[in-house]
Parts: C-alpha cells; sequence; structure tokens
C-alpha cells in the first residue's frame, strides 16, 4: 500500500513540474502527456485507497493522514473530469502542486494507534445503513471541497487575467492564463457542482444523526460551520441565476468561500464536537 | 579472381564527384533586405508564366530540380544538381543567367541586390524564410504558405524530384516546430489584430459573439474583418448616415442599424468597436452600464479607434467592460513586437541545429550508400566465382550448398568489414561551418581488378 501511494506521489509531483514548466514557458502543445501522468498517478491512489479499506476494515477517511490523503485523491480526479473538456495549461499549474502537497502533508501525518475513534465507530454501526452512509457522506463532503478549490483557482486566475487587461497589458501572466470567460465558466460550473455535493453531504450527514440517535442537528461546530459554508456559496449562485452576477464579483465569492471551507475542515476540528476527526 | 570476366556497370556513385550531394542545393535570390522595390518588381515572376519559367529554369543538366518563390517581397531560385555533376559555383551562374534571360534584364549592375547560396548556407536559408525569419515582418504566417504554394506549382510542372521534396519537407517541418514552439507568431503586431487578441483574451472562442462597428474607417473595418474570420459571427453596423451603413454592410456581409437604434442594439454586442469623425465623447458610461445590466454582465470589449475619442475613458473602470483606446492598441503591438523579437532568437537556435542536422543525415545518407554498393559488388564477384565453380563440384547435398552460401557470407563479411569500419570510423570533416562524416572524396573503382595491396 505503501508503494502505491510512493508511486501515486511520484507521478503527481511530475505532474506538478511538468505542468509548471510548461506553464512558464508557455507552452502551447496540448496536455495528453500531463492527463496520462496525472491518470496512472489517480489510478495508483485509488488502488492505495482501497487496499488500505481493506486493511482498516472501514473507510480510510478518518485520521487527518487519510482526509489529507483523499483530498488530494478528490483534486486529481477533478482536474481528469476539467481537462477532457478544457486544455488550459494554467488550471493544472495550479492544481497538481495542491495535490501534491495534500498528499505529502499526509505521507509526514502519523498514522493514528486508534484507528476509529470510540464514538465513530458506534456511530458507523448504529445500523446497516449508516455502514454504507459513512463512505457517502464523507465522499461527498471532500468531493465538494475539491470543486470548490478548482473554483478558487478560477477566481484568482480570474482576478489576474483581469487586473492585466484593466491595466491595458498583455504581458506574460495574461498569455500563460486562460480568457476571463473561460475562467468564470469552469469556476460557476465548478462552484455548482461543489454546492450541489454538499448539499448531498449535509443532508446524508443530518440522515446519518436521524439514524442514530433521532436528532437531526446537533449544533456541533462542523455542522454549523458546514451550514455556513453552504449560505456562503448558495450567494453566488443565487445571484448569478437572479441578478446576473458574474466576473470580478463571482471571482472574489468564491475566494471567501474556499476561506470558509479552510475554516471548516482545519477550524471545526480545534472547536471540538463530536466531528473530531478529519 | 574475376580476370576474364565482363565488368558489371559500377553502382557506385561518380567517382569525381568532390563532395556528392551535398552541394547539390543552390539559390540565387533577392528580398526585401537586399533589394529596393524597384528591382523586386523587375525580377518577380507573373503567375501566368510561372509554369514555363520552371521548364526553362529545369534543364536536366545543370539544374536537375527547381522551384520559383515569388512574392512581393523575394524572389527566390531554390534548385538542386544533378549529383555530383557540377561545380555548385556552374549552377549558380546558370541561375544568374536564367533570371536575366527569362526577365530580359542586365544583371550585372544590380549584382549587389542578389544573393546566392550553395550547400549548408542554401539548406539554412531556405529554413530561415519558410519559418518566416528573414520576412518583413518576422513570424507573419503568409510566406510559408506561399512557399508551400510555390512548392506545389513546381511539383505541377514535374520540376521537383527527390532532393527538393526531402528538403522542402524538413522546411515545413522546421516552420511548424518554430511556430509551435517560440511565441514568433503567436502576438499580434498590428493595431487591427491587437483587437482580435484582446477580444480572444475577454472571451476565448468568438463563436456565437456579435462585432459591432459604429463608424467607418479602414483600420476599423479590417479589425471587423479580422473578428469575423476568428469565428465571430455577427457584424452590426451603426453610421450617421444610414446610407453609409447600408453600403458598409453589403460590402462585410454585415446587418446595417440606424444611429437612433444605437443604444437599443448595443446589449447584442460582444465587441464595440468605434471609429467615427465625432470630436466629442459619443458613448457614455450610462449607455454602457444600461447594456451590461441588459446582457447580465457578460462582458464587454470596446475598442476605440477615434481620434479624438469617442469613448467615455470613465467606461473602462465599469466592472465587466474592457475598454481599450488607440494608443493602448498601439502600445500592446508595440510590446508584442519586442517579445517577436526575443522569441526570433530562440527560432534561430532552432533551425541552427534543425540544418546542421538535415546536413549531417544527408552526409550519412551518401556515407551509406556508398558502402551498400561497395558491399553488394563484393558479394556479387564472389557469388558469380561461386556458381563457376559449382558446376565442377557434381551434386551437392542441400546440407553441402547451405554450408557453403554461409561461407561466401562469411568470407565477404570478413574481407568488407575493415574497409566498411574505416568509412564509418573517418574522421568527421568541417565543410562550409558544418562538421559531417562524409563518404571519401575519391572512391577507386573496385572491379575490375581488385587492387592487389
Amino acid at each position: 500500500m505503501v508503494i502505491l501511494l510512493v508511486i501515486a506521489l511520484t507521478l503527481y509531483l511530475a505532474g506538478a513540474f511538468y505542468s509548471i514548466y510548461t506553464f512558464a514557458t508557455k507552452s502551447k502543445r496540448p496536455d495528453r502527456d500531463l492527463k496520462l501522468i496525472i491518470g496512472l498517478g489517480f489510478a495508483a491512489h485509488t488502488a492505495a485507497i482501497v487496499a488500505a479499506w481493506q486493511e482498516a476494515g472501514h473507510f480510510p477517511v478518518v485520521s487527518p493522514k487519510e482526509v489529507s490523503s483523499f483530498i488530494g485523491w478528490a483534486i486529481a480526479g477533478y482536474y481528469l473530469a476539467v481537462s477532457r473538456r478544457y486544455n488550459t495549461r494554467a488550471l493544472p499549474a495550479f492544481l497538481l502542486p495542491l495535490v501534491y502537497l495534500f498528499m505529502f502533508v499526509s505521507l509526514l501525518l502519523p498514522a493514528r494507534a486508534e484507528a476509529v475513534p470510540r464514538m465513530l465507530e458506534s456511530a458507523i454501526s448504529a445500523s446497516p445503513l449508516t455502514q454504507i452512509i459513512f463512505p457517502v457522506h464523507v465522499t461527498l463532503v471532500i468531493a465538494s471541497y475539491a470543486a470548490f478549490a478548482v473554483t478558487f483557482v478560477c477566481g484568482m486566475m480570474y482576478l489576474i487575467q483581469e487586473r492585466e487587461l484593466k491595466a491595458k497589458r498583455l504581458g506574460a501572466n495574461s498569455e500563460r492564463l486562460p480568457a476571463l470567460n473561460t475562467c468564470d465558466e469552469i469556476g460557476y460550473r465548478s462552484v455548482t457542482i461543489g454546492f450541489v455535493l454538499l448539499t448531498l453531504g449535509v443532508a446524508t450527514g443530518i440522515f446519518w444523526n436521524n439514524q442514530r440517535d433521532g436528532r437531526y442537528w446537533h449544533n456541533d461546530p462542523k455542522e454549523v460551520m458546514a451550514l455556513i459554508t453552504w449560505i456562503v456559496y448558495l450567494f453566488p449562485i443565487h445571484y448569478r441565476v437572479t441578478a446576473g452576477w458574474r466576473g470580478r464579483r463571482a471571482a472574489w465569492m468564491s475566494i471567501a468561500g474556499f476561506a470558509v471551507v479552510i475554516l471548516t475542515w482545519l477550524g471545526a476540528r480545534a472547536l471540538g464536537g463530536y466531528h473530531v476527526f478529519g | 579472381m574475376g580476370s576474364g570476366e565482363k565488368p558489371t556497370p559500377s553502382p557506385l556513385p561518380t567517382p569525381h564527384s568532390p563532395l556528392p550531394i551535398l552541394m547539390g542545393i543552390v539559390i540565387v535570390g533577392t528580398s526585401h533586405k537586399t533589394a529596393p522595390i524597384e528591382v523586386r518588381e523587375r525580377l518577380a515572376f507573373a503567375e501566368s508564366r510561372l509554369a514555363g519559367a520552371l521548364r526553362d529554369l529545369v534543364d536536366r543538366e545543370m539544374i536537375s530540380e527547381g522551384l520559383i518563390v515569388s512574392t512581393c517581397n523575394r524572389v527566390e531560385l531554390i534548385a538542386a544538381t544533378p549529383k555530383g555533376a557540377h561545380a555548385p559555383e556552374n549552377a549558380v551562374s546558370r541561375l544568374y543567367d536564367f533570371l536575366s534571360r527569362f526577365h530580359q534584364y542586365d544583371l550585372s549592375p544590380m549584382r549587389k541586390h542578389l544573393y546566392d547560396l550553395a550547400g549548408p548556407a542554401a539548406i539554412k536559408h531556405v529554413f530561415r524564410v519558410t519559418s518566416s525569419l528573414d520576412s518583413m515582418v518576422v513570424g507573419e504566417p503568409q510566406i510559408t504558405g506561399q512557399i508551400k504554394e510555390a512548392f506545389h506549382r513546381a511539383q505541377e510542372a514535374a520540376v521537383v524530384g527527390h532532393e527538393l521534396t526531402r528538403l522542402m519537407n524538413r522546411a515545413f517541418a522546421v516552420a511548424k516546430r518554430v511556430r509551435n514552439e517560440t511565441g514568433i507568431g503567436s502576438s499580434a503586431v498590428s493595431i487591427s489584430f491587437v483587437a482580435v487578441e484582446l477580444a480572444r483574451k475577454v472571451f476565448e472562442d468568438l463563436k456565437g459573439s456579435a462585432v459591432m462597428l459604429l463608424g467607418a474607417g479602414e483600420m476599423a473595418e479590417l479589425a471587423a474583418k479580422h473578428l469575423l474570420n476568428y469565428g465571430a459571427s455577427r457584424l452590426l453596423i451603426v453610421n450617421r448616415t444610414f446610407e453609409n451603413a447600408v453600403a458598409l454592410a453589403g460590402e462585410l456581409n454585415g446587418e446595417p442599424v440606424r444611429f437612433e437604434e444605437f443604444e437599443k442594439r448595443l446589449p447584442e454586442a460582444e465587441i464595440l468597436i468605434c471609429s467615427t469623425g465625432a470630436q466629442d465623447y459619443l458613448i457614455h458610461p450610462d449607455q454602457v452600464r444600461r447594456a451590461l445590466e441588459r446582457r447580465r454582465n457578460r462582458p464587454m470589449l470596446l475598442v476605440d479607434i477615434s481620434v479624438p475619442r469617442n469613448i467615455d475613458p470613465a467606461i473602462g473602470r465599469l466592472d465587466n467592460a474592457f475598454l481599450f483606446d488607440v494608443d493602448d492598441l498601439e502600445s500592446i503591438a508595440e510590446a508584442n513586437r519586442a517579445e517577436r523579437k526575443r522569441e526570433a532568437l530562440r527560432a534561430e537556435e532552432i533551425i541552427e541545429a534543425e540544418a546542421e542536422q538535415f546536413f549531417r543525415a544527408l552526409a550519412e545518407g551518401d556515407l551509406n550508400a556508398v558502402i551498400g554498393a561497395f558491399r553488394q559488388q563484393v558479394y556479387e564477384m564472389a557469388f558469380s566465382e561461386f556458381e563457376r565453380s559449382r558446376k565442377r563440384l557434381g551434386d551437392l547435398s542441400e546440407d553441402q550448398e547451405r554450408a557453403l552460401q554461409v561461407m561466401i557470407n562469411a568470407i565477404v563479411n570478413k574481407f568488407t568489414h575493415p574497409v566498411i569500419k574505416q568509412l564509418r570510423e573517418s574522421e568527421e570533416r568541417v565543410v562550409c561551418g558544418v562538421k559531417a562524416r562524409l563518404p571519401p572524396d575519391r572512391i577507386r573503382p573496385l572491379h575490375p581488378p581488385l587492387p592487389a595491396n
């Protein structure tokens, strides 16, 4: 299993360097080779996660180590999906280092001695249904983080490109980055996908709560933060549909939203509650 | 051995060619860099006379293949000489003669406006010209197409063969490489093209987008044409005088719009190009703000080519509106020109390497041809000896027959090996500034008789 992770890590690193190189040199060649590298890395990573699942006997998204690796996996997968449609050199140059970073952090973090906290153990095994719900709930939420990460990157790219255009420069940065409409389009699609995933993730969480102890909501810090995240992303989508909010405003919203995502992921952990893991 | 045999025709290259094939490419030409328009126009080849000129050029004696590139900026005669038949100087003077004779024009006082090249220098020149490094606007893409066209014309006239086909195919591949690997042709260096570049920075794909042209003017019309070429699907033409709008719309295949309807139609346009003689701002921030609202904030690109300006610069501060005036366009074009110069240096490196590689491959091809012919000849001699003795040996079993065959092969290999090894390991020589392993200047015929020493 470790060997699979090392293979994935190596391929992600190669992909990250390669994409940064092509980004820096403003290469215009299609990124077929990059997709192949990341595709293989993703396959190795998937195999590693499946192996870890078998070994641990529970879905391996419990310890921070596992969660970090899983976020990297989700972003890599999301990149592969986006690259089928958009051939942009800039997106992987930002995303792949992020994937590598999550993977690297995951390898550094210690494996926890106690594999599954007792509270989680009882929550998972409350009923046959909750055993299925655990992987579904976690996968949905983390996949939404990956989509929001892409939205965040698109927002950044949009703001840089927009600043170049407003300054009436078409410098190297402008040449490397996708057109405004492309940043906006990928960003909006991603935020929509992320929002749907998050909604389903929260819904499965609520359902799970109910299965466990008949209460829908516990005011757990993570629950509250997730609700805030959900509302923060509801705004740009709502105003896009009703008032045509797009461009710079949407880009800033996506950056603010991602800050809340990071807070939800790491901050809620510091505040305690039953989402102590991950 | 072989004393009574009639000599078989030697497949070796003519023994007297000092540098076979390599010197086979010669060029005589003139370009915007060496000659004023008065000279170039006298030497240009009219489309209608090209086929005749090509047949005239290739006399099969000193010139075996040829093609003529004739554009407003250059005339190039690119020719190949028969293998090793003549020194390149003769072929070059033959090209001068042809040029002078064809145009009935005394070239002797014009020599300083013309250049001639042979061998590696000629190869490099072909690569540079095809890759648009020798163009007036470095990196402009038309020249590659023009040379392709010239090559097709020569093919139609059946005056190109193996040598020029190999050279030109390589030249087109090099041009493609230069375009892909350097930014030499990627940025716009004229104002009207900068508008296209800007549009693609905002919209990426112009498919389905509408361009509105307010007023008229050469530069504005050119920009509109470029935008249509790059995928814009609609052109709205607004003019104070509706008749002018109708006329221009007919010419550019657009839709005329009355000036009174300008504001109503403005939200339809992704791109507005403004070029009128008005002395004041025609377009105000409120108009654009309303248009953006109606567009649900989908971005707009506004290009103001008029002087004095017709679009209020305050519009540039609106979200999702991107405004450029003529100075902005010019400074972008200028920056792009500087960028092109830097990229041209990288392109020169690519061409240097490619020309050297091509030249070396030619030399290697020569060497392999010589070695192959040599080995073949020795084998044939040995085999014919075997055939003669074979009759006297009587019936042989299949095994014995095979054993003899193997022996002949082994003998040929052992005999030829030291010679081939020497050829392959012969020192690289510097020819015209390029290092290459060439076949020996003279190859003595092997047969008959095989040298005793």
